[in-house]
């Protein structure tokens, strides 16, 4: 078995020494960093000061608590909330119309808002702007108008608005992830994308290095180097080897990135400060240990399969426009746990997401998404890890002969009933 | 253990056409060995049944006394030079060498000083810490030399070792062979180059269309196949010497470069012709039996149409 680690080391060694590694390991935690900070910072295509001018013809009182609602400071947790400047006018609306217009059009105003003088009675209001497709204006603004105007017909109607708007006040639906460690933050949006990440980031490293793998034996193969190779170690020796070498340099990828993670969680209340993040906002990070460890595990056991059904392909193909078309049946089920991700997501203890957890062929992908999005009962997650190992065992087999086979042959690509021939006599 | 390698009845079929054919032959210990024939004859598939790479559909297989198919061990004891030539083109030279010879058991340390040792005798000193693929073919070449014999084999086994190679580098080649038998090694390699084998062996096997034609040791072969012609040089052009030879008196004969050469009738005795021919008037600088040359020898057993290829390998660096 030394040889087996002498094809490791090499494989480990020169894929760690290059300057691909460095750069990939360096610049994805940016990549990935970048997702979660720029759209808090940012703040989704909202935030920021809006000026509108409203025109009040309304009765008494109306135009003050429009005003009053409309420019109240939003609450401190708001993601994406709007501030308001108004500047009121009582000039009737068709003889400003013309210089409000003007200026819109020149940008020294967003928009106009007009409180008709029957504005209680048929409960209209005009708006006009440049553009008047933000969801969070059109929101604000009808909230604002709504409480204006119902709380001149409560008056009316002989009722105390203030006690009404006391008893009606809306519920807060304050969402929080329950985990084994009991409740963690993190709202919807954040735990969603740790799950995408999680799974995309399987998804992305099984597939970029398991055609490490192929690409790597068929480099052996077509400089013939395997010749010498085989003449010295078995060749399910010199697969093994490869496959073990290329994973040790994922797993080493995935190790600094958690040390990143680690870091970054142990100092988040600094870190969510620095970046202008509300506290607490990267709670969604602190993932459970033996969590992680099952996440790690359902790596390592994915890209075992796939990087020996791609050495397979490697071995069996003589070019790279041969590899190209016969990859496609392996990655198709990969592409399939990509297809089902928003389902999984969405519903990460529902049928489907719990029917691909335990599909070996894309639980490497798909657990990761739902033990990142939900609790995931332990026993699920044994069973899958252990299907997936069986059947990482039975792969590599198979691969295995093919592998045998393949590395030696040249001349034609082989047709896929050639290979179950090559499969049946190895 | 006199017998580095024996073959018998080997053979390697494809679907429509077989490769080798009930091959036997031995190859004593400490000889120079050459497997000749011409392309497609089978020496390359012969070579890779020994060292295991393909599989052989029958016959047995005795390499340095074990069974490569059995024992794979003993595959570490041989050094292997493929037909087609290939490493690792990313890789760092001495890298590329201490894996091979890693993969043949030798110790990492000792693998990088014997590299060492090796690169600079091969004047590739310089050239120790750059990447393979920044050097020319040739250096290539010896590059994947060292690394079939860096883990020092008892037997070398080297597919068309020549090929590619410039007459320089055959040079160094051929002094490296003859030097690895000095040392009482085996050397078997496989040449579609008759003169070079010509100059280089001491036991050879004819093979074509993946059977035997012959085998044996080169003088027994050249004896055997002596036959009782004689050549005639002289000085210059003389018409005695030429009335003599058109009379046929003693056999066909045909003109030289230098001379005559005259075909007796088997089992005739030659003195007759020598005393015949120093009686000419004519200046004769020697009359020696002539030595067939293997390519004559092959040609003879495999007929024209498997007439091996004399082109000389194209020399480029």
């Amino acid at each position: 078995m030394s040889d087996v680690f002498t094809v490791l080391r090499r494989e480990f060694l020169e894929r760690v020494r290059s300057r691909t590694f460095l750069l990939g390991t360096v610049l994805t935690p940016l990549f990935m960093g970048a997702l979660f900070v720029v759209p808090n910072l940012v703040g989704a295509g909202g935030g920021g000061e809006r000026t509108f001018v409203v025109v009040d013809q309304a009765p008494a009182g109306v135009g003050d608590a429009f005003v009053a609602t409309l420019t109240a400071p939003p609450p401190a947790d708001a993601e994406d909330a709007f501030t308001y400047r108004v500047e009121r006018v009582t000039t009737p609306l068709e003889e400003a119309r013309a210089e409000l217009n003007r200026r819109v059009l020149e940008e020294e105003i967003d928009g106009y808002v007009a409180l008709p003088a029957d504005v209680v009675e048929r409960g209209e209001v005009a708006y006009r702007a440049r553009n008047v497709s933000s969801f969070t204006l059109q929101r604000d603004l009808t909230r604002a108008a709504t409480a204006a105007v119902q709380q001149a017909r409560l008056q009316a109607a002989g009722i105390d608005g203030r006690q009404v708007a006391a008893l009606m006040r809306p519920v807060e639906l304050q969402a929080a992830r329950i985990t084994a460690r009991g409740e963690s933050g993190g709202d919807a949006q954040s735990t969603f994308w740790l799950a995408y990440i999680s799974g995309f980031m399987v998804y992305f490293l099984v597939f970029a290095y398991g055609i490490n793998v192929m690409r790597s034996v068929l480099e052996e193969k077509t400089n013939r180097i395997v010749e010498v190779i085989v003449s010295s170690v078995r060749a399910t020796h010199l697969m093994l080897g490869k496959i073990l070498g290329v994973g040790a340099v994922a797993l080493l990828q995935v190790a600094i990135w958690i040390a990143l993670g680690a870091l970054g969680v142990s100092r988040s209340e600094m870190m969510a400060k620095r970046f202008g993040l509300p506290p607490g906002s990267l709670d969604v990070l602190r993932v459970e240990p033996w969590v992680l460890a099952a996440m790690v595990g359902f790596f390592i056991l994915g890209f075992l399969l796939y990087a020996a059904l791609f050495a397979a392909v490697g071995a069996a193909v003589n070019s790279d426009q041969e590899a190209q078309q016969l990859q496609t049946v392996v990655f198709l089920p990969l592409i399939a746990a990509i297809v089902f991700m928003v389902p999984v997501i969405n519903d990460p203890l529902g049928g489907t997401a719990t029917t691909m957890g335990m599909i070996p062929f894309t639980s490497p992908i798909n657990m990761p998404m739902r033990m990142a999005a939900a609790a995931v009962p332990p026993g699920q997650i044994a069973a899958s890890l252990a299907v997936l190992a069986v059947t990482v065992l039975f792969v590599t087999w198979l691969a295995g002969k093919i592998y045998r086979i393949g590395i030696l042959s040249t001349g034609k690509k082989p047709t896929l009933a050639e290979l179950g021939r090559w499969l049946r006599t190895a | 253990m006199d017998r580095a390698l024996i073959l018998e009845g080997v053979s390697k079929r494809y679907a429509g056409h077989t490769a080798v054919d009930d091959l036997s032959l031995t190859v004593p210990t400490g000889t120079l060995y050459g497997i000749l024939g011409p392309n497609g004859a089978g020496k390359s598939t012969t070579l890779r049944m020994v060292m295991n790479i393909l599989i052989r559909d029958g016959g047995r297989i005795s390499l340095l006394g074990a069974d490569p198919e059995k024992d794979r061990a003993v595959l570490r004891r041989v050094g292997f030079l493929p037909e087609e030539r290939g490493l690792y083109r990313k890789m760092n030279v001495t890298d590329v060498i201490v894996f091979f010879a890693e993969l043949k058991g030798v110790e990492r340390r000792h693998a990088r000083r014997e590299a060492g040792r090796w690169l600079e005798r091969m004047g590739l000193g310089e050239w120790k810490g750059a990447k393979v693929e920044t050097l020319s073919k040739g250096m290539q070449q010896k590059v994947q030399f060292i690394t079939t014999v860096l883990h020092d084999p008892e037997l070398l086994i080297l597919d068309e070792p020549h090929s590619g190679l410039d007459p320089v580098n055959q040079q160094v080649l051929r002094e490296t062979i003859l030097e690895w038998r000095q040392k009482g090694r085996t050397v078997l390699f496989s040449t579609h180059n008759m003169e070079q084998a010509e100059q280089l062996c001491e036991h050879v096997c004819i093979i074509a269309q993946g059977r035997k034609v012959l085998d044996g040791s080169l003088k027994e072969v050249k004896r055997a196949h002596r036959g009782n012609r004689w050549r005639v040089a002289l000085e210059g052009p003389s018409e005695a010497a030429d009335r003599f030879f058109a009379d046929a008196r003693f056999g066909p004969a045909a003109r030289t470069a230098d001379g005559w050469s005259v075909e007796l009738s088997p089992g005739a005795d030659p003195r007759a012709l020598i005393a015949a021919v120093a009686g000419l008037d004519a200046a004769v600088t020697g009359i020696a039996r002539e030595e067939p040359t293997l390519h004559e020898i092959f040609v003879r057993h495999a007929g024209g149409a498997a007439t091996p290829h004399r082109v000389p390998e194209a020399a480029h660096v």
